[in-house]
């Protein structure tokens, strides 16, 4: 457990000394605040842009503050996961890349111990950036748009932070894996692609991971599916605890691809 | 002047605070950092011109991780 305190400390420095657990959050709040004010402005900034065509008529539809935060969710799920993805990607990987990890691995260091402190600090930085995110959407869609039912919000804020740990999970599950651009490249295809994947031929599935975010919006708005709720919840949390064995074993698998 | 105080500050100012701030966090790193993937001057450049996008993008390419 001591060796694991000292992981862990160790990672929540080097987050802190490289500035994620500020940019990140400052990211995610920007991502937020933007579709609630653009929402709103749209009909001024479409006219001051002008050169619209004489006599030209537009019907807004009439935005509902679940469809707000529907939009804020669209935006983490693409320049949000990819930021996220990025940062964390090489936090083992690159470790071993560079001989960092030299300095730990001649030590009988628990691999578990390694693991868990890597993906909980990712956890923890993709946590407080969505609570953060969504905090400043939400501020925006009450004073804008209308209230939202808080324990709708919560709900949805829960399910979409254990999609985010499990991205998190998967992203240094394949870091212990592979080298940072392989791994780059996999955790991309399989989370950015699934997500791509999941929006084409999403509605012939019942089940799949991938659901997890419109499985959250379901809470707010009757639009999302919600049938399969409980199943996809319990399949995540299957994979997630699948990825963090996987990650654990890779660890322990790769410790000797270090390079010195 | 009558349309800058037209414009609704209370709703914009926020957005704006945050983006300078990730702009100056984004700065100071570049400042303390040892170097840089390509020359300094040109990520400060890209940093102060492309305002959040520049930023992510230094944070993300821009940083020596070693």
């Amino acid at each position: 457990m001591s060796q694991f305190n000292v992981l862990m400390g160790k990672e929540l420095r080097e987050s802190w000394r490289s500035f994620k657990i500020l940019w990140i959050p400052l990211v995610f709040i920007l991502l937020g605040v933007s579709d609630p004010i653009l929402n709103y402005y749209l009909m001024d900034i479409l006219k001051a842009v002008g050169e619209m065509p004489e006599g030209f008529q537009m019907v807004m539809p009439e935005l509902s503050p679940a469809d707000i935060l529907a939009a804020s969710t669209g935006q983490f799920q693409s320049i949000g996961l990819i930021v996220l993805i990025a940062t964390f990607v090489g936090t083992i990987s690159r470790e071993r890349q560079n001989g960092t990890a030299t300095l730990l691995y001649v030590r009988p260091i628990s691999h578990m111990a390694l693991f868990l402190s890597k993906w909980l600090v990712a956890c923890l930085v993709a946590v407080i950036s969505v609570i953060a995110g969504y905090a400043a959407s939400l501020y925006y869609t009450v004073l804008l748009y209308g209230p939202v039912q808080w324990d709708q919000f919560i709900g949805m804020l829960a399910t979409y932070l254990l999609w985010i740990c499990l991205i998190m999970a998967v992203t240094v599950a394949m870091s212990a894996a592979f080298k940072t651009v392989i791994a780059a490249t996999l955790t991309i295809i399989m989370v950015i692609g699934g997500t791509i994947f999941e929006s084409l031929i999403g509605s012939f599935l019942s089940i799949s991971p991938w659901k997890l975010p419109s499985s959250a919006l379901s809470l707010l708005s009757d639009y999302y599916d919600r049938t399969n709720f409980i199943l996809n919840l319990s399949l995540s949390t299957g994979l997630l605890i699948f990825f963090i064995v996987l990650g654990i074993f890779m660890c322990q698998r790769n410790a000797s691809t270090t390079e010195i | 002047m009558g349309e800058l105080q037209a414009v609704p500050w209370a709703l914009i100012a926020p957005l704006l605070l945050i983006q300078l701030i990730l702009m100056v966090v984004a700065l100071i790193d570049l400042s303390r950092i040892h170097a840089t993937n390509g020359p300094k001057w040109l990520w400060a450049i890209i940093i102060i011109i492309g305002n959040l996008l520049g930023s992510i993008v230094y944070f993300i390419i821009g940083r020596k991780q070693s």
